[in-house]
């Protein structure tokens, strides 16, 4: 967690920054192509350049639609566990074919993960390289938290279950920090499973603290009911995560409120979080697109409890399943809801002068690519 | 020419059909007859139902151009291995006993001379859902009460077995003690809502809810958990006035209990307030009987079966005695008997019918007489072709990708009903239907599964494998099982429940 990192970025953008929780739509064409490459019908090089034309195609619609802060769309992902667990070592998946891409996989860890790593092995970087290459905006990069990964696991290999977690924590710090060699600014964990085992809390936050150790920049965490198909996976109240979660080293905490109603955010500020809020103001999981009126007065009724300064509009949850169609008209009508807001509220230096931002962020390393380096 | 003969398992046995009577007249037929053999396709079926849509000999013409096209751009013409121009259909359990050869051969010369046989044709060509037999299915339901009095006995008498499976007390008492081994943990986190909605859609007489109830109240007591204060059991059909009687039916329980006069194919329109909320939806012997299309795979292309209801001249001459009329008139009469229903009916049409005695009588003899032409139609698209609300109809891809010939109903009323009914389920609910499906595919090649009548109604097989493959898309895993509380019936439990 950075203060001046996060500072750095909340200057790039807008008051009021819109964003994305991480998933785009997948067609269905592109659901029965990426399905084919699980049924060897097609090769990994095909596949690879259906992603990142499918990816090009997700940032030009955020781009299109106003969105602030975008992201890949997590379209080279399976589902939010796979392509994780794929690539990570020490997980064995003992069948890779798969019926239908978005299935999840039988993982399984027979024997402790390895705690050394000469590079970072999931290859998360090179995604966000070329995500960042094809935009000049703020990207924000989404990955799967290590509780979440963990309960997809079966695991012969830990007599704790919080050992496994925070093994895999381990596995995603050496990420995180290539991530941010590459000059990510924005990284989001995300834990859709996490409102289902309320009593892990702790071990979850622990996690989530080895994750972001020693990486230099804006941190978010999600936790969502589960939007797997649309659907929620839970239900409960966000209370659950607090107290630990203010023990958590992060920015931003990334919430479902649209679907489930704004009943939590006082018990939020209640237990005294004082970071930024990413405010969900889409319902994901229903395809009637909300009205920017809806949307303007979800986030005043917001402001009335959270300041401007932390808070960061989004959806509650990755768009992955709804059509490109809905996706897109909700996210202009994100954009048209936040605007109406923002030009309510006291002006605000929206863009400060390029030397501003050079100064308050670190210059990315040397290999950056120019784009992130060039800012927004 | 290609032979289909479906029932093969009937071959052998103590009274195997004997296929130089029960087919071979056909063959000569269509071999004296002008018809390009080559492009023929003769496919037998046992129809088991008693009472059917089907003459005992059909011919189904094979369209080669579809009725839609999509926009923009060529019609792709889909790749086949054969170019059948025509279908011609056995029911073996019937073609035994009439004159085949002579049958086929006139239904051949009608057919090349573009006649009808004086057939009183009731609608225009369709998909299966939108026939007016759907229109009698709803107004059995409707007037059930007469249609019972008239017949004397019972719809559930009408049910192979004479019983419906929704009053077992055992598969009741297993569902509710599954109930509480998900209830149990949940109250125990305080994750446990205050409020148990339960489902049931299609209640029939109560008796199903009356079971569940009394079981539920005695198993709670047992349980000591206090879950019958918290249970909202929420009656759910297309009638009021079979509400009305289910909630006679479960008088001792009505604090807990809620009714709803709903289409079964759209529960969420009455229910939307309880998305994700409810822990069973419980649907028993409903889905076979809701309106279905049927799609073909036949010689590597893709067809929609189209039908078209008709009376045989015989029946229609017959009607129209019944009715004071002539047989052209009749098409009108059982229109206007769908519509009003055969109270009103013999109000409206005093010389037709001296009372609604005698216009039930008409009502029975149309709906004994009733058959469906067919015929089949390309499809020049999956994405053309809506199932239902929401699902495409690329849903029907991987049923039909091998390319092998089968023909399958694509049961688009049940997709509805299940579709918006998984939208209801809280994320530990699940969703029991005991119905006729059909498992596999397989299945399909071997065995008739529809559509026949039972009593007044419509009945036909469920698509299982439909069914799996989109519950499958929306989350949820989709088994199925033998009914497990009573043997030798053809029922099948479905269960559905979020997967992962």
């Amino acid at each position: 967690m950075s203060a001046p990192r996060n500072a750095a970025l909340m200057g790039r953008v807008p008051l009021l920054p819109t964003t994305v929780v991480g998933s785009y739509p997948v067609p269905e064409w592109m659901e029965r192509l990426k399905t084919d490459y699980y049924r060897s019908r097609m090769s990994f090089a095909q596949l690879t350049d259906l992603h990142e034309m499918a990816i090009k195609a997700a940032l030009r619609d955020q781009e299109l639609a106003g969105i602030d802060i975008v992201s890949d769309g997590e379209l080279r992902r399976d589902n939010d566990i796979d392509y994780f667990l794929a690539r990570m070592p020490g997980v064995e998946i003992p069948q890779t074919a798969k019926d239908f891409y978005f299935d999840y996989y039988e993982a399984r860890v027979p024997a402790p993960l390895p705690d050394r790593f000469a590079t970072a092995p999931l290859g998360l970087a090179d995604d966000f390289t070329f995500t960042a290459e094809q935009t000049s905006g703020p990207v924000k990069f989404s990955f799967t938290g290590p509780f979440s990964l963990s309960r997809r696991i079966h695991d012969s290999a830990y007599a704790d279950q919080r050992e496994l977690v925070l093994a895999i924590a381990r596995v995603l710090n050496a990420e995180a920090h290539a991530l941010a060699e590459r000059g990510a600014q924005l990284l989001q964990i995300d834990e859709p499973f996490l409102a289902g085992y309320p009593d892990a809390v702790g071990t979850a936050i622990e996690a989530v603290n080895i994750v972001t150790e020693g990486v230099d920049v804006t941190w978010g965490l999600h936790v969502c009911y589960g939007n797997r198909y649309a659907r929620p996976l839970w239900e409960g109240h966000y209370d659950f995560l607090f107290p630990a979660v203010l023990d958590a080293r992060v920015d931003q905490l990334v919430l479902e409120f649209a679907r489930k109603g704004y009943e939590d955010l006082p018990v939020i500020e209640k237990f005294g979080w004082d970071r930024t809020i990413g405010l969900g103001v889409v319902d994901v999981k229903s395809s009637e697109v909300e009205t920017p009126e809806l949307i303007a007065s979800r986030i005043r009724s917001a402001l009335e409890l959270v300041p401007a300064e932390r808070l960061v509009v989004n959806p509650d949850c990755g768009l992955r399943n709804v059509t490109g169609a809905v996706a897109r008209a909700k996210l202009a009508a994100m954009v048209a809801g936040t605007a109406a807001v923002r030009a309510e509220l006291a002006p605000r230096i929206t863009a400060p002068p390029v030397n501003d931002i050079a100064a308050a962020s670190e210059s990315p390393t040397e290999t950056a690519p120019e784009s992130v380096a060039r800012g927004a | 020419m290609l032979v289909d003969f479906r029932p093969h398992s009937r071959l052998r046995g103590t009274t195997p059909i004997d296929i130089t009577t029960a087919l071979v007249p056909v063959v000569e037929a269509l071999s004296e007859d002008s018809t390009d053999l080559s492009k023929v396709r003769l496919v037998c079926d046992w129809v088991q139902y008693r009472e059917n849509f089907r003459d005992v000999v059909e011919l189904r013409p094979i369209l080669a151009e579809p009725e839609r096209l999509p926009a923009g751009g060529p019609v792709i013409e889909q790749v086949g291995v054969r170019d059948d121009d025509m279908e011609v259909a056995v029911d073996v359990r019937r073609s035994g006993k009439v004159a085949l050869k002579e049958h086929t051969a006139e239904l051949l010369r009608e057919h090349a001379g573009g006649g009808t046989g004086g057939r009183v044709t009731l609608e225009e060509w369709g998909p299966g859902s939108a026939s007016c037999i759907w229109s009698f299915n709803a107004r059995y339901w409707a007037d059930l009460d007469l249609w019972e009095k008239s017949t004397g006995r019972g719809y559930e008498q009408a049910l192979p077995g004479g019983e419906s499976d929704a009053r077992n007390h055992d598969a009741a008492r297993d569902l509710i003690r599954k109930l509480f081994a998900v209830w149990d943990p949940l109250s125990d986190n305080n994750a446990l809502p205050e409020e148990l909605y339960v489902v049931e859609l299609g209640v029939g007489n109560g008796s199903q809810a009356k079971v569940f109830l009394d079981e539920f109240r005695a198993l709670d007591l047992a349980h000591g958990r206090g879950y019958y204060r918290r249970l909202h059991y929420l009656m759910c059909d297309y009638s009021q006035h079979v509400l009305d009687l289910a909630r006679e039916t479960v008088c001792d329980h009505l604090a807990h209990v809620s009714s709803f006069a709903l289409d079964a194919t759209r529960p969420r329109t009455s229910l939307g307030f309880l998305r994700y909320k409810v822990f069973l939806v419980y649907i028993s012997n409903v889905y076979d009987n809701l309106p279905t299309d049927e799609v073909a795979q036949l010689g590597g292309r893709t067809y929609q079966v189209q039908t078209r209801a008709y009376l045989p001249p015989e029946q229609a001459r017959a009607l129209a005695g019944q009715a004071n009329t002539t047989p052209d008139q009749v098409g009108a009469l059982v229109h206007k008997l769908l519509r009003l229903g055969p109270a009103l009916l013999a109000e409206a049409a005093p010389a037709n019918f001296a009372d609604t005695d005698a216009a039930v009588t008409f009502w029975r003899a149309a709906w004994s007489a009733i058959r469906l032409e067919e015929r089949y139609v390309p499809l020049a698209g999956l994405d053309l072709y809506e199932i239902a609300p929401e699902v495409g109809g690329e849903m029907l891809r991987p049923l039909l990708e091998s390319g092998a010939d089968v023909r399958m109903h694509v049961n688009n009323g049940a997709l509805a009903s299940f579709v918006d009914s998984l939208q209801l389920l809280h994320p530990f609910g699940k969703l029991v239907c005991h119905d006729l499906f059909v498992t596999d595919v397989q299945s399909y090649r071997s065995h008739f599964r529809g559509p026949g009548k039972y009593d007044g109604s419509v009945v036909n097989w469920v698509n299982g494998p439909l069914l799996a493959h989109v519950g499958r898309r929306h989350g949820f895993d989709v088994h199925y099982a033998p009914f497990s509380h009573r043997s030798g019936g053809n029922i099948v439990t479905m269960t559905a429940q979020v997967r992962d």
